[in-house]
């Protein structure tokens, strides 16, 4: 348990660091803390990210990478946002679409023998390609009671919903499955000899991914209010960034989903941060850029640290 | 357990956190020179990287230095990198930040509704522009993209007089000025039974993309009579220059490539007509917030007309600028008695005001 505790700090480090930064930069600019309005929209417009980055952990956690998350999202937002104003079943549809898509990947993947970062890159084409097919121009709209009950602009359900993400993750990691894939992210060959069926528990890995990308797309569009099916394309490096400011680590079998949604947050925050701190628009990026080099080497010398730990 | 390492780190990256966040302040002391009776202006603008939107940005940096505005208006610039979730955080905050008016070119036409919306409903004035905002709660600043199209291929038709091979080169697919300029453009050439659409593939708005597949196309294709570019067009020109091929008729967007080759600065002369969305769009959007918060214009979006240009009208330092890069676009100001807004070189290139000068922006008759 401490072992697990030490493994995900950084993550929580790094959001702590930047949650503090906020409020200091926030109140010296406008001479007053940060309101309910600013929390809540924060927490709103970081909940799709906070699910993204939840699947991109699973995968990187069994030393695997999913770049297809951007078109995941942008076929689930596009399918969202077409459909869920006629019925809320749609739903339904659209969390299993996710699903199907991971699923695809995962089969790829874990059948196939195809890396990756090739068969992910690959699916990504596919699915911006649907995306467009579905909706080619941005638009569509989202019925005001799923609003309501997903990222309400005016009471923080959000928090449920992040809530029920951290609940689920916990409980996950201590099922059978959870183990399994700490197991083959840490040495997949050991975990084969030992009887895991690592092919099965990848297929599962990405279907979840995919999951958690049509969660995202869904509380996009019911942020946004609306679709775009170029709307996924950001989330690709964000989660991906997320994933390693939490500290999980890209060889695979260290880390938390946790700290991933830990580095979601920071990442908003920094946004956040530089905006009230005034940059010069320009350098904006390259002080996003230069955070995320900082959190990253953190997280570096914080493993680096403990394996000469271990082996002294 | 390493608390106290762990503790170290947090000091560190804390540390470093606020070091960024102490320089900025000191680098904009223009932000914190605020003065009783100004308004409030914030640009927020989606991403910064191609040249027309730096353009966009310099001569709204520009405007705000010259009179009315200097006087008037307290201007923020913010990017956000093409990224939905940025740009919202952004408008959040400027919300937060209680300014007047928000000026929005945005990374999704459909993105920003949510933010925006709160925005209204706390009374701040929305204008968007480029890549407009949905949202009907907000103004809008715009040209008729439809249009664009239409005009381009009726120009190609007429020159053609209806008969020939005709190629489109689109934009970046999924936005809905490129899905308006293909609309349009597809319905003039499919009313004229003698064009005949051979090829259309996309350049991405991007004369280097747009050149690389126009290369790629050419072996594949019969004579070419008219191309129709979304953007990219100098790339598209170059690419046949490079292939040997005869030069078509060409209606294209604004850059001042196309226009050197239009005005024969640079060989082939080719025959052409440029329109443009032109930079000054934000410019057209400062002074719309500026007016309804001021009160003295109603709460209305406006559409202004395309600056056009043809081989025959290009007037170096108007239309055409020969001491300016090929990517540049030579819309960044109007030209002519009715001029929306007569701007200086300077002030695109690098976003200084243009001396002695006071800005006179025509909004139309409402």
């Amino acid at each position: 348990m401490r072992e697990a505790l030490r493994r995900v700090s950084i993550g929580y480090l790094v959001l702590a660091a930047t949650a503090v930064a906020y409020l200091v930069v926030y109140t010296s600019r406008l001479g007053r803390f940060p309101t309910s309005f600013d929390y809540l929209s924060i927490l709103n417009t970081t909940l799709p990210l906070v699910f993204v980055a939840i699947g991109q952990s699973l995968v990187v956690l069994t030393g695997g990478i999913d770049l297809s998350v951007g078109g995941m999202v942008s076929v689930c937002v596009a399918v969202t946002a077409t459909t869920v104003s006629s019925s809320v079943f749609w739903l339904v549809v659209v969390l299993a679409l996710g699903t199907a898509c991971g699923a695809l990947n995962g089969l790829i993947v874990a059948y196939g023998r195809i890396a990756p970062i090739l068969t992910t890159l690959a699916t990504l084409s596919i699915f911006t390609g649907l995306a467009l097919r579905v909706m080619p121009v941005p638009g569509g709209s989202i019925p005001q009671e799923v609003r309501l009950v997903l990222t309400n602009p005016a009471t923080p359900t959000g928090l449920i919903w992040l809530g029920l993400a951290v609940v689920g993750w916990l409980v996950l990691r201590r099922t059978r499955f959870g183990m399994r894939v700490y197991a083959i992210g840490s040495d997949e060959a050991s975990a084969r000899a030992v009887g895991v069926p690592a092919a099965a528990v990848k297929l599962k890995v990405y279907a979840l991914s995919g999951l958690c990308s049509a969660l995202a797309a869904v509380f996009y569009v019911s942020t946004t209010t609306s679709g775009d099916a170029n709307a996924g394309n950001p989330f690709i490096l964000t989660s991906i960034a997320s994933v390693v400011v939490g500290g999980v680590a890209f060889a695979g079998g260290r880390g938390s989903a946790l700290g991933a949604v830990a580095g979601a947050v920071a990442l908003t925050l920094v946004i956040d941060i530089l905006f009230f701190s005034g940059i010069d628009p320009l350098y904006q990026s390259l002080f996003q850029g230069l955070f995320l080099v900082v959190a990253v080497l953190l997280g570096t010398v914080a493993a680096l640290a403990a394996r000469r730990r271990r082996q002294a | 357990m390493n608390l106290p390492r762990s503790l170290g780190r947090a000091a560190i990256a804390a540390t470093l956190l606020l070091a960024i966040g102490a320089c900025g302040d000191a680098a904009t002391p223009a932000a914190s020179g605020k003065k009783a009776g100004k308004i409030k202006i914030a640009l927020s603008n989606s991403f910064i990287g191609n040249q027309w939107r730096v353009e966009m940005e310099n001569v709204y940096k520009a405007a705000c230095a010259m009179p009315p505005y200097v006087d008037q208006v307290e201007c923020s610039v913010f990017n956000a990198g093409n990224d939905v979730s940025t740009q919202s955080r952004q408008i959040s905050n400027l919300i937060s930040q209680g300014v007047d008016a928000i000026v929005i070119n945005a990374a999704s036409t459909s993105g920003l509704n949510g933010v925006v919306q709160q925005a209204c409903d706390r009374g701040i004035v929305v204008v968007s522009f480029d890549n407009i905002v949905d949202n009907k709660c907000g103004l809008t600043v715009n040209t008729d993209q439809i249009k664009f199209g239409q005009q381009l291929a009726q120009f190609i038709v007429d020159e053609l007089n209806g008969q020939g091979n005709v190629i489109m080169v689109t934009g970046v697919a999924g936005t809905g000025a490129d899905n308006d300029r293909n609309k349009g453009a597809k319905d003039v050439f499919a009313a004229n039974p003698g064009i005949k659409v051979v090829s259309t593939y996309t350049g991405m708005w991007d004369s280097a993309t747009a050149q690389r597949a126009t290369s790629a196309q050419l072996p594949n294709l019969p004579e070419i009579h008219g191309v129709w570019v979304s953007g990219g067009t100098d790339g598209v020109i170059k690419a046949f220059v490079a292939a040997k091929r005869p030069m078509p008729v060409v209606g294209g967007e604004a850059e001042n490539g196309f226009r050197k080759f239009m005005a024969g600065l640079l060989t082939p002369k080719v025959n052409g007509m440029s329109i443009g969305q032109p930079p000054f769009l934000s410019v057209i959007s400062l002074e719309l917030a500026r007016a309804v918060v001021k009160g003295e214009h109603p709460k209305e979006s406006i559409t202004i007309p395309f600056p056009v240009a043809t081989s025959d009208n290009m007037v170096p330092g108007e239309t055409v600028f020969p001491d300016l890069p090929d990517s540049f676009f030579a819309d960044f100001t109007d030209s002519g008695p009715n001029a929306t807004v007569i701007l200086c070189q300077e002030a695109a290139t690098d976003g200084t005001p243009c001396p002695g000068k006071t800005l006179d922006v025509n909004l139309g008759t409402p």
